[in-house]
């Protein structure tokens, strides 16, 4: 039996938390002495808790267990009631001239994809800058993960929901206890923001930005408090924090935990940490000698430009200093692909993610060693423990699933975008960076330009291919399967 | 010496002959009736039946008077337990058969020795660095090194090719003046011979050399085969020993494995990172050859049917692979199969048994006995006192005519010592003799 109250009494509770950080975030106007926007928020907030409160309380004597079915419906429906209800400060105060727009822009957020629609940034009101970043930060720990961080009531279908929302191949547990899991990844995200906000401020950012750029640093994100992004900030020092904070931010936080924990054993047996800090020198190195070879910068400003763009690229973030479309259509191909990549499991970033890489890699590559060894038993290996079929299994269905939808989304954009200049390349970047939570794109849609131009239709489908995107693709596609809807 | 045997399976059993021959007191317990008779039939032990867990059984054992208590039934957990046990009865001393390599290491040893358990004993880990030792030496047919290898004995075939044929033991004891070797042992047709200097080398002799590590290099040309480095080594057979095995030898070597059972197969696959694991019947020749058996620098068998590991070896061989090994513990087999032309027959519960008859003897001794039939032990010494040993050069020191020093190492020196050459307070001395030669040795570095 679905146990619907159950879903009801989480998704209030959902509320109740967002309602409670758009009540928080209220003061900081007076502390920010920029109060315009201050009703809205405190409007949505009201607007926000009233719901999860009723859903919450008719609903508290409900059945405690949540199954799978219960866990997927919880996270997909709670997503989009999170993105719904976060998106009522932008409408209240106006910011949009329509809910689509306020709804992308949102979602945009959450997913920490980071593409605007916003084209003069710096007119928005502080507080609901503040509120947009904010989102992203939510977003890319997860509010469910946060939610069962910190509220017991969970109990025991937590496992079911930390799985759906913070998905991947590898076994993000560090404690026996999935709540205390969740506590300790975002102690370490919380503690790492801070630091970097610090960081930040102390290299000449304002205080505002530097809180603004580090919930959204942290979350792989990417919105900025500038329309010029980062590249509005001229010392390389910005620049190279960032780089530095964005890389962390990518790896795995159960590696990250190790790594503070100072057992480097446990981080150096990471094959996809490996891989993924490798992956990042190799293509820094190469970008950096393209760029002082055949653009005049240079060592340091390639150097600079390159790890920045790359990074910035490969963990999901999608913040600008320079034009990377700018420069050949061999680079920009080359961004484009990477739109596909991700960084590791169990970070804040999107993509297909480098375990699933280097498990599809890796298993292709033995796949010739044994057409030669056909009585062989060849099995592949990540942290030396072999990766059994069922996941193998997964791993290819949902590459299979992720660009499958690339291919349709890219059809359904070419069709919606059709007045743009290059229609097809934007249509295309559109949708992989959408489906890999980046933010920036290629063509018409490149680092300098923003999602405004976009009609509503293409704003909706994009949003949904972010929630796709984020949750990973199954969390939310099983909600359309009529399995989901049988019992067997 | 009061010695207790839990157990008495194939190690036990070789164990309680091995240290009834030295006049040690010996208890056996076990609690399979048929083999506790048979120990009281040939061997001049005290046998106890019983659960070797039991209180009991270990109180009329008489375990806590006991010097050394060994436990060595098949069970680990039963083993560590009885040592436990024992040692708190007042065992002076306890050592353990385990069969997890994992409790090796140093740390747990220690911890092994708090709870009471003084000594840990894998035959597998024993017989596993028994094979990579002689994958390295690939050359030689058994390798006996002492004080880390600073004194080496090994043992080789001469066959026609061999430079050594027809020359004598003194010849080739002063072939290279810079090189030191001696000759210490000779097999001629089944008998077990101390050469002399005029003893004359003849085709088919297994001559065992002493020297020092960096001299063995120079051994390797009086072999007379084509020297060869190993490098692919394929293992077949299923057991524990052939995972701690190829884990062993994956690290240098390329290793293929093959067995038969697939689930077996799966949990090699998932402990091994480098080495190749095929699911085949080790027999089949087809499969063996479609892995690149021709290929294959070193062959090792080492399935629980020693039959068939001494067939397959043979079909090895047979297909020009350089270097057999065969698992074998049935000793009858041991002589045949060294004679048919597997290279080297390893017995692990005989390598576990004396490695264990070391502990127990007041030098230190490594046995070759049972390997090839060679009945001589060899045995390291220690001069602790300052007595007439030191007085005279060793030629007049009167040492059993079925003795041979083979090698004297002082402090990190180590050399093969010629007849006037003096011994000092502190040398260890490696000495080869024979079984009758052993009580007068004892004597005289008492």
């Amino acid at each position: 039996m679905f146990n619907f109250r159950i879903v009801v009494n989480v998704i209030g509770a959902l509320l109740l938390m967002l309602g409670a950080f758009m009540l928080a975030l209220a003061p900081f106007g007076w502390i920010m002495n920029s109060t315009e926007g201050i009703f809205s928020l405190f409007l949505s907030g009201l607007l926000t808790i009233v719901p999860g409160f009723l859903f919450f309380w008719f609903t508290t004597k409900a059945d405690k267990s949540i199954r799978k079915k219960e866990g997927f419906a919880i996270v997909a429906l709670g997503w989009i009631f999170v993105s719904l209800f976060s998106s009522m400060p932008y409408h209240f105060s106006g910011v949009f001239d329509h809910p689509v727009d306020a709804f992308f822009e949102t979602v945009s957020g959450l997913t920490t994809t980071g593409a605007t629609v916003l084209e003069d940034i710096e007119s928005v009101p502080q507080l609901l800058l503040l509120w947009r970043s904010l989102t992203q930060w939510i977003g890319g720990m997860g509010i469910i993960v946060l939610t069962v961080a910190i509220l017991p009531l969970l109990g025991v279908g937590g496992a079911e929901l930390f799985v759906a929302e913070a998905p991947g191949p590898t076994s993000n547990k560090i404690h026996p206890r999935i709540r205390e899991t969740a506590k300790r990844l975002w102690y370490i995200y919380v503690g790492l923001t801070a630091i970097l906000v610090l960081a930040l401020s102390f290299v000449g950012m304002t205080v505002f930005d530097a809180i603004n750029h580090g919930l959204t640093t942290m979350a792989t994100g990417g919105f900025s408090t500038k329309t010029a992004s980062i590249a509005y900030y001229e010392q390389p020092l910005v620049h190279y924090i960032i780089t530095l904070f964005m890389f962390v931010a990518g790896v795995n936080y159960t590696v990250i935990y190790f790594g503070v924990k100072l057992r480097w054993k446990r981080v150096l047996k990471s094959d996809e940490f490996k891989t993924y800090v490798i992956g990042v020198i190799a293509l820094v190195l190469s970008l950096t000698l393209y760029l002082y070879f055949n653009e005049q910068y240079d060592l340091e400003r390639s150097f600079r430009t390159a790890s920045f763009q790359i990074v910035s690229i490969i963990t999901t973030t999608g913040y600008v200093t320079e034009d990377y479309t700018s420069w050949s259509p061999l680079i920009s191909l080359l961004f484009f692909c990477l739109l596909f990549s991700g960084a590791c499991a169990g970070s804040t970033s999107g993509g297909i993610k480098v375990i699933r890489h280097l498990v599809l890699f890796k298993n292709s590559l033995l796949e010739f060693k044994r057409l030669l060894h056909a009585k062989a038993l060849i099995r592949i290996k990540i942290d030396g423990n072999v990766v059994q079929p069922r996941v193998m299994t997964h791993i290819l269905v949902f590459l299979l699933l992720y660009l499958g939808t690339f291919v349709i989304g890219s059809l359904v954009m070419s069709t919606v975008l059709y007045d743009f200049d290059e229609p097809m390349l934007s249509a295309m970047g559109s949708v992989a960076t959408s489906l890999g939570n980046v933010g920036p794109s290629i063509a018409d849609l490149g680092p300098v330009d923003n999602f405004a131009a976009i009609p509503l239709a293409g704003k909706g489908f994009l949003s949904f291919l972010m929630l796709l995107g984020r949750l990973e693709i199954f969390t939310v596609l099983i909600l359309l399967t009529p399995y989901f809807y049988r019992t067997n | 010496m009061k010695i207790v045997i839990s157990g008495a399976g194939a190690i036990g059993f070789h164990l309680a002959e091995l240290l009834s021959k030295e006049n040690q007191d010996i208890t056996l317990i076990d609690r399979d009736l048929d083999v506790l008779r048979q120990a009281d039939r040939h061997l001049d032990v005290l046998t106890v039946h019983g659960d070797v867990s039991s209180l009991e059984v270990l109180r009329q054992a008489n375990v806590g008077d006991a010097k050394l208590f060994i436990a060595v039934t098949t069970s680990e957990a039963t083993n560590i337990l009885t040592s436990v046990l024992a040692k708190k009865m007042g065992a002076k001393r306890t050592i353990a058969r385990i069969s997890d390599v994992d409790k090796l290491h140093d740390e747990n040893r220690q911890f092994f020795e708090k709870i009471g358990v003084d000594v840990l004993i894998s035959p597998q880990q024993l017989a596993a660095q028994e094979i990579k030792r002689l994958i390295e030496r690939a050359t030689f047919t058994d390798l006996f090194e002492f004080e880390n290898g600073k004194i080496s004995i090994v043992g080789f075939t001469l066959d026609t090719s061999s430079p050594i044929i027809n020359k004598t033991i003194e010849q080739v004891d002063n072939l290279d003046e810079e090189w030191k070797f001696r000759g210490v042992a000779l097999l001629r047709e089944h008998k077990t011979l101390i050469p002399k200097g005029s003893t004359l080398l003849q085709k088919g002799d297994h001559l065992y050399l002493s020297a020092k590590r960096e001299s063995i290099e120079r051994v390797k040309k009086f072999v007379g085969r084509q020297l060869k480095d190993i490098r692919r080594v394929m293992i077949v057979g299923g057991s524990s020993l052939t995972l701690i095995t190829a884990k062993e030898l994956e690290k240098e070597y390329s290793v293929t494995v093959v067995l038969e059972d697939e689930d077996q197969a799966k949990y090699f696959v998932s402990q091994l990172h480098r080495s190749l694991v095929v699911v085949a019947d080790p027999c089949d020749v087809d499969a063996l050859k479609e892995e690149g058996l021709e290929q294959m620098d070193a062959f090792i068998a080492l399935t629980p049917n020693f039959e068939s590991n001494i067939v397959t070896s043979l079909m090895a061989e047979e297909m020009g692979v350089y270097k057999t090994i065969a698992l074998v513990e049935n000793v009858n087999y041991t002589h045949i199969s060294q004679n048919i032309g597997i290279d080297t027959i390893i017995n692990k519960k005989l390598i576990a048994a004396n490695s264990i008859f070391r502990f127990v003897r007041k030098g230190k001794v490594e046995a070759i006995a049972g390997l090839h039939g060679v009945s001589a032990e060899i045995i390291e010494f220690v001069v602790h006192k300052t007595n007439r040993l030191l007085n005279h050069p060793i030629k007049n020191l009167h040492f059993p005519d079925k003795s041979i020093i083979a090698g004297v190492v002082r402090g990190d020196q180590s050399f093969v010592p010629e007849g006037d050459s003096f011994l000092e307070l502190g040398d260890k001395v490696i000495v080869l003799a024979l079984p009758e030669a052993i009580h007068k040795l004892e004597k005289i570095f008492k």
